[in-house]
């Protein structure tokens, strides 16, 4: 009986492909200067299966939190979405709502986890009065109801909910607004998180707490979320999957132990190669060349990793690779896959 | 030699008109960084690791203990002979985006000290043009670039490096890098480490390290000396190597057991734990073991008395049931 269900788990994997909550197509942004247009995000295909927590990798600049804007269609000025579409719970294109409809959809679809939690948070307003505002403007009835929920959140994320509700955001601790953060993305039922950078500003014992609880709600509520994040340590820890961002494009992209223990990217190799490890060898930490990309590595009509490249060629400086399957779910853009970078 | 011998400090926080709350942030913690020596101090938000790093560059007095520089206990000095021994002892803050004035470009920012020095050594314009070119080309910055640049057209990882050029103008004995990585993207992070121990062995400049993530402290060379400090106490000491792979505190191991784990790449300690329970400032200090209430494995004989650091074989540890565990991630 076993085997068969297993057989059938696994024939469900191989011929249905899982249900989307986001399926981002061509997204393009541009930044318009006065030098020109500047492409910030670039034909960019994205998929959050649901149910899973997909990771997103780049440096700063690279257009990860531009990205994550586009998909919430929320860029701003002087951000433009050129075109693509999001399909939200393959029904909705999140492009072409109205502004209305994004705001309902926005904290009850949606939740979103900023960096910065205490700048998310109203000063002057105690933190209870604050998910009342955030009820009343999504038309929600039961208040009452939902202060419950609050302060059932706000348990399970190890905080006294009673003293938490009648705080400020200043008389919380950068770990406790972290938590307040993921309490307002969860507190309308929201199935699909965005947690930009959430946790970066923690120290390794709040960070390792706030990730721990994210792997538990996430499995409890089978909630789908979207992991940004420059740390790589981080990202791995948590995904199933993980897309490595590089000047507004998609290098490489696949199962997150597949991608950390086989990189196809020179660039993946680079960032795996320059991340303190508390494990392996000392001496071989190398770290990345050069700088982070800035503007004019988004103009460069060759590859945009080209002026850090170990291993470029002159092709790739006229000529920009396209994202290619390389195994098994497991994509890489670039023309040296496999390359020697040793030399 | 920078010596600290027994150093503690207390802050006196008004609760209310009647009251005084008082608060430990750092307890009899002595330790001597040899010159060319380095030393991380571990911990987390609030332990008191920055509080040492203050009170080393003279920015918070010691309530008790000494600190001695090169032999000269800093507080009977008198005042102008106590900062010219602290000029000896720079500061590197945690947020580079604060720490340069955004209105000088770095040429500025590099030549006010830089003249002053060349004052006192009676040398020209034309050394401090030199000097202002070698220590940009010692921390790894081109000077045609970035001389008459402002800060705003840097990088993080750049102005770190801008502002470590600028603390080794005075030509220091001891760098104090308070969380120097933590706001810099973590591909650059180990470009700033390896600066920090080119400096250490090359140029014979001690390093006090402080930060929250052992993993970084590894890369300052082998014979780096780790203490881990809890609510100002410091409750484990030893190499950082020997550290990460035979932790005697728990409080060491929840440290280590925190490093997130590259899936993939590297696989968890077999005994890691997390630690969910939040950090706490209690208002009355605990007669027993700071740690006892947030420890998962404390006794009920914990919280009577408080663990001294002891060595035990070639560690130092103050646990009063020490054992090692297996919990920093491994490589596959």
């Amino acid at each position: 009986m076993a085997n068969v269900s297993t057989a059938h788990a696994e024939y469900q994997q191989e011929n249905h492909k899982p249900e989307m909550a986001i399926s981002a197509r061509n997204i393009n942004v541009v930044y318009a200067t006065p030098t020109g247009k500047i492409p910030a995000v670039r034909n960019v295909n994205i998929d959050l299966p649901k149910g899973s927590i997909t990771g997103i990798i780049g440096e700063s600049g690279s257009g990860k939190s531009t990205l994550i804007m586009a998909i919430m269609n929320a860029v701003t000025k002087p951000g433009k979405i050129e075109s693509g579409s999001v399909i939200l719970n393959s029904k909705n294109d999140l492009l072409k709502l109205s502004s209305e409809q994004q705001r309902k959809i926005r904290g009850k679809e949606i939740g979103f986890v900023f960096q910065a939690a205490q700048n998310s948070l109203n000063p002057l307003r105690r933190v209870g009065q604050q998910i009342l505002d955030l009820g009343r403007s999504h038309d929600v009835k039961d208040l009452r109801g939902l202060i419950k929920y609050a302060k059932e959140l706000l348990a399970r994320l190890g905080l006294d909910a009673d003293r938490v509700l009648a705080s400020y955001q200043h008389e919380l601790s950068g770990g406790m607004r972290q938590r307040v953060g993921i309490m307002f993305a969860l507190v309308l039922k929201a199935n699909i998180i965005f947690l930009d950078e959430s946790t970066t500003a923690l120290d390794m014992l709040s960070q390792a707490a706030v990730l721990e609880i994210i792997r538990e709600l996430q499995k409890e509520k089978n909630l789908t979320i979207a992991l940004v994040s420059h740390d790589i340590g981080v990202v791995a820890d948590l995904s199933e999957r993980i897309e490595i961002f590089y000047a507004g494009e998609i290098v490489e992209e696949g199962k997150t132990s597949k991608v950390l223990s086989d990189p196809g990217h020179p660039y993946t190799k680079g960032l795996i190669q320059a991340i303190p490890r508390i494990s392996g060898d000392i001496d071989a930490a190398e770290p990345l060349k050069g700088s982070s990309p800035d503007f004019k590595t988004y103009q460069q009509p060759g590859c945009l990793f080209y002026d850090r490249c170990p291993i470029r060629t002159d092709a790739c400086r006229e000529s920009r690779p396209e994202l290619e399957s390389i195994g098994k779910d497991h994509k890489v853009s670039c023309f040296r896959v496999g390359a020697d970078d040793r030399n | 030699m920078i010596e600290i011998k027994n150093l503690e400090k207390t802050f006196y926080i008004k609760a209310s008109f009647s009251n005084r709350k008082t608060v430990q942030a750092v307890r009899h913690v002595s330790f001597s960084i040899p010159s060319g020596g380095a030393i991380s101090l571990i911990g987390e938000s609030g332990c008191g690791k920055t509080t040492i790093g203050r009170m080393l560059c003279g920015m918070e007095t010691p309530t008790s203990g000494s600190i001695i520089i090169d032999g000269q206990d800093l507080s009977t000095l008198k005042r102008k002979e106590r900062n010219r021994l602290l000029q000896k002892i720079q500061l590197i803050h945690q947020d580079p985006y604060q720490a340069l004035n955004p209105t000088h470009t770095i040429q500025q920012m590099l030549a006010a000290t830089l003249k002053k020095m060349a004052r006192q050594k009676k040398k020209g314009p034309e050394w401090v043009r030199q000097r202002m070119d070698e220590l940009l080309r010692l921390v790894g910055l081109d000077p045609e670039t970035i001389l008459f640049k402002y800060p705003h057209m840097l990088s993080g990882g750049q102005r770190q490096r801008v502002i470590i050029a600028r603390a080794l103008t005075v030509e220091p004995d001891l760098l104090i890098a308070d969380e120097v990585v933590s706001m810099i993207d973590v591909s650059l992070r180990l470009g700033i480490l390896k600066l920090l121990r080119d400096l250490r062995e090359n140029y014979n400049i001690s390093i006090l390290f402080i930060t929250h993530d052992i993993a970084s402290a590894r890369y300052l060379g082998s014979n780096t000396e780790l203490y881990v400090l809890y609510k100002g106490m410091i409750v484990e000491k030893g190499y950082t190597e020997q550290i990460i792979r035979q932790p005697h505190h728990p409080y060491t191991q929840a440290l280590l057991s925190a490093m997130p784990i590259l899936n993939g790449i590297e696989k968890p300690g077999k005994d890691r734990f997390v630690l969910t329970s939040q950090f706490k400032q209690s208002d009355t200090d605990p007669s027993g073991c700071l740690f006892a209430d947030r420890c998962p494995f404390s006794q009920p004989s914990c919280s009577e008395k408080r663990p001294e650091l002891v060595q035990d074989g070639d560690s130092y540890h103050a646990c009063f049931f020490p054992e090692v565990r297996n919990v920093a991630a491994e490589s596959v």
